[in-house]
């Protein structure tokens, strides 16, 4: 199952534990608009390629749409359908004004020059730059595109529309990007944790975590919570990872990695592999890696009191249930990892009032967002003995649905 | 008897006949006999054992109960369909030819044959007749509470949305 389909199956359950009925259901589910369109570029030695673009428009009852736009080979449809419906519930969870969208284009960046790649977003952005747009459909960063991509999607949008840096968020500082967008995804795993760890009587110092996945969510994961005074005893990546029941040196992980490109073959500890991280001896596990790492089996092994997902999708519905009878909390993606889309939406305000803020405004704010989030999810969970995950669902319709109400159909 | 591929084309588009493809409609009118009725005559009484169904093909019949006209019907109008899922229960109104009337009559015993042998047409039709009868229930049943069914239908939407909300008030955001 992927995380499309995952997110797809705990929207169902909430809406059926909330009985909001078959059509109800269809209605929330079903996309505003899905928009395909064949990119042909030029590519640098002459030839012609052609590749597939989506840009899926959820849900706009709350506001303008919102989500990543992703570069990847396997691309489909159906996948950014469901990731496009996660943004709106994400969005929800923490109330942005905000619907759900998401996009991508079916390609490997990795066989594709930087001029390639340029012509190609242009391209794209020429093709959608109609249903796109600052109070419209607002797209950011995802797998495989990064704030010169933003900045690129900026540029070719604005020689339509006039100056509109409020098109797109993630761009470079130097270009109306936000101060504190890089690690905001990381840093709302840190304000959740610390909410979240009070409610189990525990503070963050001293507390162990072992972190999946040493990308941008990861590796700022790790820096934030080692900085707060917590352990970080185990980290991975995709080439292996490393262990140390003590608590690993971050900041000599961090000169490691720079050097290697890797955790993997960090002095600091044991080595093991990419998975034995999940099973770790600690206190709260971060899959912050791809989706689905956690299955049944996985989640009968874990050992963490509370799982953060800083990935979508990191656990399967059969490992939720596990999770659910075992006692573990969890945490889930649209809540915990939602600082990256909150952070986002501050960019947006700022480009739309032409202001700047400084990090420590970008932070605090992110702090109020998450905590407000957090505790609106966990009182439904307490009043309704629902699971963390079911609950932040259970607020997302909720709120989409009084926004379609109020609006009419 | 067979009947000719058009006017089976024809018979397919008569709501109890729907989903019938052109081939299984010949199959299931195999079994049908084609009756000239005389303007003035019966085709049944009230009271009388339901043995068949009828499709009127030309002219047009009126039905009436207990001296009261209900309705007049005409080509590719289909009476006594109950016959043909509760045999041997007597006709619940009579029916009688305005005009010269022709129908396909259908005798329900060949057809019940026709399902015990899970005859894929028959079985159809019969799916069929349990929804206009079903819709026919409802209308009934709107009727009864002092509504009107096409009202009802339009204002759905509205009170769907409506008990949403009240959901969404229950749960209290």
């Amino acid at each position: 199952m992927t995380s499309a389909e995952a997110a797809t199956w705990y929207f169902k359950k909430a809406a059926r534990i909330m009985d909001v009925g078959e059509r109800i259901e269809t209605l929330l589910a079903t996309p505003l608009r899905t928009v395909s369109v064949q990119v042909s570029i030029e590519l640098d030695n002459g030839e012609i390629r052609t590749f597939k673009g989506y840009r899926v428009q959820h849900d706009n009852a709350r506001g303008p749409m919102k989500g990543g736009l992703r570069f990847h080979p396997e691309v489909n449809d159906d996948e950014v359908l469901g990731l496009a419906s996660l943004m709106t519930w994400k969005t929800a969870v923490v109330n942005l004004p905000y619907g759900g969208a998401k996009g991508g284009i079916q390609c490997n960046p990795a066989d594709l020059s930087v001029k390639e790649l340029e012509r190609l977003t242009r391209k794209f952005v020429d093709q959608i730059h109609d249903v796109i747009g600052p109070t419209r459909d607002i797209p950011g960063p995802d797998m495989n595109t990064n704030p010169q991509v933003m900045a690129w999607i900026m540029d070719q949008y604005s020689r339509y529309h006039g100056h509109s840096p409020a098109v797109v968020t993630g761009k470079p500082i130097d270009l109306y990007g936000s101060r504190g967008r890089e690690a905001a995804t990381a840093r709302g795993l840190l304000y959740v944790c610390r909410e979240i760890l009070r409610d189990v009587g525990q503070q963050l110092p001293g507390t162990r975590f072992a972190i999946q996945g040493f990308g941008n969510v990861g590796s700022h994961a790790a820096r934030l919570f080692h900085e707060d005074g917590g352990k970080i005893v185990a980290v991975s990546d995709v080439h292996g990872g490393v262990m140390n029941p003590k608590g690993l040196d971050v900041p000599a992980l961090f000169d490691h990695v720079k050097k290697n490109g890797t955790v993997r073959g960090f002095p600091g500890g044991a080595p093991c592999r990419n998975e034995d991280v999940l099973t770790a001896d600690c206190d709260v596990l971060v899959p912050a890696a791809i989706g689905g790492v956690i299955t049944k089996q996985v989640a009968a092994e874990v050992r963490a009191r509370i799982v953060l997902e800083g990935a979508n999708g990191p656990s399967t519905p059969e490992a939720d249930e596990v999770f659910e009878q075992r006692g573990v909390l969890v945490v889930p993606d649209i809540l915990a990892n939602a600082g990256g889309v909150t952070v986002s939406y501050f960019e947006w305000v700022q480009n739309m009032q032409h202001v700047t803020w400084d990090e420590e405004r970008v932070n605090g704010e992110l702090q109020r967002v998450i905590k407000e989030a957090y505790e609106k999810v966990g009182q439904i969970s307490r009043s309704r003995k629902l699971p963390l995950r079911t609950s932040a669902y259970v607020l997302a319709i909720g709120r989409v649905g009084k926004a379609t109400v109020l609006r009419g159909i | 008897m067979s009947i000719p591929a058009t006017l089976l084309k024809k018979l397919v588009q008569i709501p109890i006949f729907q989903g019938l493809t052109v081939p299984e409609a010949a199959e299931f009118f195999e079994v049908a006999l084609e009756q000239t009725i005389e303007k003035g005559r019966t085709l049944f009484r009230e009271g009388d054992e339901g043995d068949a169904l009828y499709v009127i093909l030309s002219g047009e019949a009126a039905v009436t109960k207990k001296g009261i006209e209900l309705a007049t019907l005409s080509t590719h109008a289909v009476l006594g369909e109950m016959s043909l899922v509760s045999p041997g229960d007597t006709r619940s109104a009579t029916a009688a030819a305005k005009t010269d009337l022709t129908v396909l009559k259908i005798p329900s015993r060949r057809v019940q044959k026709l399902i015990k042998a899970d005859h894929l047409a028959a079985l159809k039709v019969v799916a069929n007749l349990a929804q206009v009868m079903a819709q026919r229930l409802a209308a009934i049943n709107d009727r009864l509470v002092g509504g009107d069914g096409k009202k009802k239908a339009s204002d759905g939407k509205k009170e769907e949305l409506a008990d949403f909300a009240s959901i969404l008030n229950r749960w209290s955001f």
